[in-house]
């Protein structure tokens, strides 16, 4: 019926698998089409890339008025959530200039799972090194244990929704907290789930800038449901989180 | 009806107080006192009086209820309070969540963001081998 059901590539770092179970009609290149989005996405966005649109701002190459919509729109997600942190979260840091990379993965893996939804694909999940939109479902997310990487701390039943993980372990202290440029502390990894990747990446990211206040801020937020692991190994579930 | 009302704000205030997670200022709505049951006949002099909602900063709502006799504070009863903050200690440990997760059986992994290098030896590779 499908083909090739399960793909992985690597994009922008990180692995990407697309996993399909079930589809209402033959989705043909539409998988082909998700992976050349993420990778347009790459090209455009990439602050590692000097002919992006980011990189091309940041010489001030490019004026407000030049900018995409696309780029208008990731913007705005980030502006959003600085206010809502109170300026935990912040996509330009000095000595970096803006890097929307925050919001700019989940939003665009967000974009790429909608197309498959487009295309007829009913039952099946993205993973972006470790960040998940479930279509369909139940699926069963385990939330990986933040010392140990080959092993699980918690397992969520999901459907239809999105979740993602924001953590120290596998890339140092690249969270920052905007509030005061230093590294976020408090949290091993926090958890959430929301309707889409562009709220849940977007939450879990500013959540861990917070640090200890974290976990109850993002609980507080419209829609989301928190599993976070504190510095000093204690677990933090909000009241509605799916558990599996 | 008029001296009761600095009486409930105080108490009111005070509680709000006690649940602060950390003393922060808040905004509070003024209290209104209203008499629960109509007014007492003569020679009777207990009242009850239930002042509204009071927003206890970001914390939640406060409402208390009064019983005054003969012009006195006789009881005083908390009818809503906020939900406190869960101090860290009261959370369980990640040890006894993560034994009961081991056995799962799972479909993907969500995690900090995983570069391709961490991919090969992770839980999420070995999910995609399986399935390919």
């Amino acid at each position: 019926m499908l083909g090739n059901p399960r793909r992985v590539e690597h994009i922008m770092g990180f692995p990407i698998s697309v996993d399909i179970r079930a589809t209402t009609s033959p989705l043909g290149s539409a998988v082909d089409h998700a992976f050349d989005w993420l990778r347009e996405v790459d090209a455009r966005f990439s602050p590692f890339r000097a002919d992006s649109e980011v990189s091309r701002l940041n010489r001030a190459e490019l004026t407000p008025a030049e900018l995409s919509d696309d780029f208008i729109e990731v913007l705005a997600v980030c502006r959003r959530y600085e206010e809502r942190s109170g300026g935990a979260f912040s996509v330009r840091l000095p000595g970096r200039g803006l890097d929307p990379c925050a919001v700019v993965k989940g939003w665009a893996v967000q974009r790429a799972a909608e197309a498959l939804m487009d295309a007829g694909a009913r039952r099946f999940c993205v993973n972006a090194g470790g960040d998940v939109v479930a279509a369909g479902g139940p699926w069963r997310v385990g939330i990986r244990h933040p010392d140990r990487i080959d092993q699980l701390c918690a397992v969520l039943a999901v459907e239809d929704a999105a979740v993602a993980t924001s953590g120290r372990y596998e890339r140092g202290d690249h969270i920052l907290d905007g509030r005061t440029g230093e590294p976020a502390t408090g949290l091993k990894s926090i958890t959430v789930v929301a309707d889409t990747l562009t709220i849940a990446d977007t939450t879990a990211t500013a959540a861990f800038a917070l640090g200890a206040d974290g976990p109850e801020w993002a609980a507080a937020q419209p829609g989301c449901e928190v599993f976070a692991v504190t510095e000093n190994d204690r677990v933090f579930r909000s009241a509605g989180l799916p558990t599996g | 009806m008029k001296k009761t009302i600095p009486v409930l704000l105080l108490t009111a205030g005070g509680f709000i107080w006690l649940w602060q997670y950390e003393p922060t200022p808040h905004t509070e709505t003024a209290v209104v006192a209203q008499a629960e049951a109509p007014a007492p006949a003569a020679g009777s002099a207990t009242r009850t009086l239930t002042g509204t909602e009071v927003a206890a900063g970001r914390h939640g709502i406060v409402q208390v209820q009064v019983v005054l006799t003969d012009g006195s504070i006789t009881e005083v009863q908390v009818l809503r309070a906020p939900a406190t903050k869960p101090t860290e200690e009261a959370l369980p440990t990640l040890r006894e969540e993560a034994l009961s997760a081991q056995s799962a059986d799972i479909d993907t992994v969500s995690g900090a963001t995983m570069t391709s290098e961490a991919y090969a030896e992770s839980l999420q590779a070995a999910l995609d081998a399986k399935g390919a």
